[in-house]
C-alpha cells in the first residue's frame, strides 16, 4: 500500500479520532460508554498507524500528525479520576500521620538539628543574658522586652479589649503567622534538593534565634516569664513539632540525592520526593492550626495555668495525631 | 525512557507506552518557558495589587488587620499554590502554559498528578534562586542551571516531580505537496536502474510540501544539491537544463516515478517494480487505477 492510499484509507479514522480526543481533553472523562470504547479502539489504531509511518520512513509531517494526536490521547486515556474533599480529609486524618511515621527517621534528625540549638542557647543566655545581643540587636531585644512585659492596660481592659481585636489585630497576625511561618516551613522543605545545605541551616538557626529570644526573655522578670511562658506553650505544640516534620521532609530529598542506594538519584528523588512533599503539605497544614491557635487563643487574658493545661493538652494532642491517628495496627 | 546518552542538537523526548508504541515529545525550551512564566507572574500579580486594595477598603472601614490577614493569607496561597493548583486543575497547564501551548506531563507522558505539580512547584523556590532585590526579583539561576546541566530541560522541580514541560503544537494532517496527477513522470528508458530509497523520497516530499518557506532561489539552489546527486545516480540522460535549471520540477518527477514503491516491503517491492513502473507512467490518464494498484502492493 502506497503513502497516499495508507492516508486515504486512514484519514477518517483519525479525524472520528482527533474529535474524541478534544472531547475527552475538554470535558474530563465523561465520554459516554460507547464513545470510550470507540476511542479506546481508535486509540489503539492510530499507535498502530504510528508504527507503520515510522517503519516505513513516510516523513516527519504525517509522523508528526500522528504522535501529536496519539501523545495527546495518552495524557487524557490515563488521568486519574479527579481528588475531591473526602481525599483531602482521608490526607489530614489518616495519610499524612502514616507517611510521617514511616519517615520517622528523618524527623528524629530535624527535630534534633531544630531543638538541641534552642535548648542549648536557652539555657546559655538564660544564665547570661547578655550573650543574646550576640544574636539579636538590641532594638530587638527591647522590643521583644516590651511585647511580654506585664501590661496594666491590657489587664484593665481584660476581655473587653481581647474581644475588640478579635475581627482585628487578631486576623491579622493569623494571616502573618501563616504567610511567614508555613513559607518558612514550605522553604526549608524545597531547600533540601540543594542537598540539605539550606534546610539544615534553616533549622539550626531558628532554633538558636528562637532559643536566644525565650532565653533572654524569659530572664527579665518573673512576670516576664510567666506572660512568655503562657503565651507560647499552646501554640508551639504544632509550630515548633511542624518546623521539625517540614525540615525532616526536606532532609529526604536531601537523602535520596545523597544516598540513592540501588536507585540511580533520579529515580530514588521520584520514589521518596512523593513522600516527603506529602510530609510538607501536611507541616503547612499543621503551621495553619498554629497561626489561629497563636492569634486568637495565646493572647487571651486568662490565668497562666488554664493557659498552661491547654498548653499541655496541645502538646500532647499533637503527639498522639502524629503518634497515632490512622495507626494500622497490621501494618505498623 | 531515554536510554545511554546521545548527543542531540534537539530538544526531543521518546517515551514508550503501554502500547508499544513510541511517542516523542518536544521539549520546551526556556523561551517559551520564561514567556509563560511572565504572563503566570502578571497573574499573580493582579492578585496581588487586589490584597493591596482589600487592605486600603479595610483601613477605610477601621479594620485594617482583618484586612491584612485575609491579604497575606492569599498571598501565601498565591505565591506558594498558585502554579501547583492551576497546573493541577487544567492538567499540566497555568494560564501562562496555555498561551504559550506548553504543557507539564509526568515521565511516560501521563497527566501530571497534584502532588507532582505541589513538588515541582515548592521546589520553584529553589529553582528561582538567587533572588535580587529582597525576594521581589528571582533570577531562577538554579533553575537554568540544572536545565541546561540535565540536557532535557529540566528544572530541579521537574527532577523531584519527574516531570518535563512539553511544546504542543497543533496537528494538521499535511496536505499533498504536489497534485501527483499532473507531473510527467520521468521517461523510464532514460534512467537507470536505480531506485531512490523510500526516505529520498520522504525527504523529496517533504521538501516539496515546505516549499514555500524559502524564496524562490534559495529553494532551488537547495533543490540542485539533490537533483544533482539524483540525477547522477539515476544515471540520467535526459536534458541536463532540467537538473539544474528547474531542479524542483525534476524532484517532483523523480517522486512521481517512484512513489508507488515507497512503502513496499522490499521482496514485494522486487516482484512488482516492473508493472509498477508502467502503472506509474500510465497513471496520469488513469487516476483510479491507483488505489487497485496499491491495494495489491
Amino acid at each position: 500500500m502506497t503513502k497516499r492510499d495508507f492516508i486515504n484509507k486512514r484519514r477518517n479514522a483519525w479525524r472520528r479520532f482527533a474529535e474524541l480526543v478534544k472531547d475527552l481533553n475538554l470535558r474530563r472523562n465523561r465520554l459516554s460508554a460507547e464513545e470510550m470504547a470507540e476511542f479506546s479502539r481508535l486509540f489503539r489504531g492510530a499507535c498502530y498507524d504510528l508504527a507503520t509511518i515510522r517503519s516505513r520512513n513516510w516523513g516527519t509531517g504525517l509522523e508528526s500528525y500522528l504522535n501529536g494526536m496519539v501523545t495527546r490521547a495518552h495524557n487524557a486515556y490515563y488521568s486519574a479520576p479527579p481528588g475531591n474533599l473526602a481525599n483531602s480529609f482521608r490526607f489530614v486524618t489518616t495519610e499524612f500521620p502514616r507517611i510521617f511515621r514511616r519517615n520517622i527517621g528523618y524527623f528524629l534528625v530535624a527535630a534534633t538539628l531544630f531543638f538541641v540549638p534552642l535548648g542549648v542557647t536557652w539555657t546559655l543566655v538564660r544564665l547570661n543574658p547578655e550573650t543574646a545581643s550576640r544574636i539579636m540587636s538590641p532594638e530587638q531585644l527591647e522590643q521583644m522586652g516590651k511585647m511580654y512585659e506585664a501590661d496594666e492596660d491590657e489587664k484593665d481592659q481584660g476581655w473587653l479589649g481581647y474581644m475588640e481585636g478579635f475581627s482585628n489585630e487578631r486576623s491579622g497576625m493569623a494571616g502573618f503567622y501563616i504567610f511567614n511561618n508555613a513559607g518558612i516551613a514550605l522553604r526549608v522543605f524545597a531547600l533540601g534538593m540543594l542537598m540539605g545545605i539550606g534546610t539544615v541551616w534553616y533549622l539550626v538557626y531558628n532554633g538558636i534565634f528562637i532559643g536566644a529570644a525565650a532565653g533572654y526573655i524569659t530572664s527579665l522578670s518573673d512576670a516576664h516569664r510567666e506572660k512568655f511562658l503562657s503565651f507560647v506553650v499552646t501554640h508551639g505544640s504544632f509550630e515548633l513539632t511542624a518546623i521539625a516534620v517540614s525540615g525532616g521532609a526536606g532532609l529526604i530529598l536531601a537523602d535520596a540525592i545523597l544516598h540513592p542506594g540501588q536507585r540511580t538519584r533520579m529515580e530514588a528523588l521520584k520514589v521518596r520526593g512523593r513522600e516527603a512533599v506529602q510530609i510538607a503539605i501536611g507541616a503547612a497544614f499543621m503551621l495553619f492550626i498554629a497561626a489561629f491557635i497563636e492569634a486568637f487563643w495565646s493572647p487571651a487574658p486568662l490565668p497562666a495555668n488554664v493557659k498552661y493545661a491547654a498548653g499541655a493538652t496541645m502538646w500532647l494532642t499533637v503527639f498522639a495525631y502524629l503518634g497515632f491517628a490512622g495507626l494500622d495496627f497490621k501494618k505498623e | 525512557m531515554r536510554s545511554a546518552p546521545v548527543p542531540r542538537v534537539d530538544l526531543t523526548e521518546s517515551v514508550e507506552t503501554p502500547e508499544n508504541v513510541v511517542l516523542t515529545y518536544q521539549l520546551a525550551g526556556p523561551a517559551l518557558r520564561l514567556g509563560a512564566y511572565l504572563i503566570d507572574l502578571l497573574i499573580s500579580g493582579v492578585v496581588y495589587v487586589f490584597c493591596l486594595m482589600i487592605v486600603f477598603a479595610a483601613a477605610m472601614a477601621g479594620r485594617v488587620g482583618l484586612g491584612a490577614g485575609v491579604a497575606l493569607i492569599l498571598v501565601f496561597l498565591v505565591f506558594w499554590f498558585y502554579f501547583a493548583l492551576t497546573e493541577w486543575f487544567f492538567r499540566g497547564r497555568t494560564p501562562g502554559k496555555m498561551a504559550f501551548r506548553l504543557r507539564v506531563i509526568q515521565d511516560g507522558g501521563y497527566p501530571i498528578t497534584i502532588w507532582s505539580a505541589v513538588l515541582r512547584n515548592l521546589v520553584r523556590v529553589v529553582d528561582a534562586m538567587p533572588t535580587a532585590v529582597g525576594a521581589a526579583f528571582p533570577v531562577y539561576g538554579v533553575g537554568l542551571l540544572s536545565a541546561f546541566a540535565t540536557g532535557n530541560f529540566r528544572t530541579l522541580g521537574d527532577l523531584a516531580a519527574r516531570t518535563m514541560v512539553i511544546e504542543e503544537n497543533p496537528v494538521r494532517l499535511p496536505r499533498e505537496p504536489v497534485i501527483l496527477e499532473r507531473i510527467q513522470p520521468l521517461n523510464r528508458s532514460e534512467i537507470g536502474g536505480f531506485s531512490p530509497s523510500a526516505r529520498t523520497l520522504s525527504l523529496i516530499e517533504e521538501f516539496l510540501g515546505r516549499r514555500y518557506v524559502l524564496t524562490y532561489r534559495r529553494g532551488h539552489e537547495m533543490a540542485q544539491m539533490l537533483a544533482k546527486v539524483l540525477a547522477k545516480r539515476l544515471n540520467y540522460q535526459g536534458d541536463p537544463e532540467v537538473v539544474t535549471r528547474y531542479p524542483m520540477a525534476f524532484l517532483a518527477s523523480i517522486y512521481a516515478t517512484f512513489h508507488k514503491t515507497l512503502d513496499d516491503d522490499k521482496d514485494t517491492a522486487g516482484l512488482t517494480r516492473g508493472p509498477d513502473a508502467r502503472a506509474g507512467q500510465k497513471r496520469p490518464s488513469q487516476p483510479s487505477q491507483n488505489a487497485a494498484n496499491g491495494d495489491r502492493a
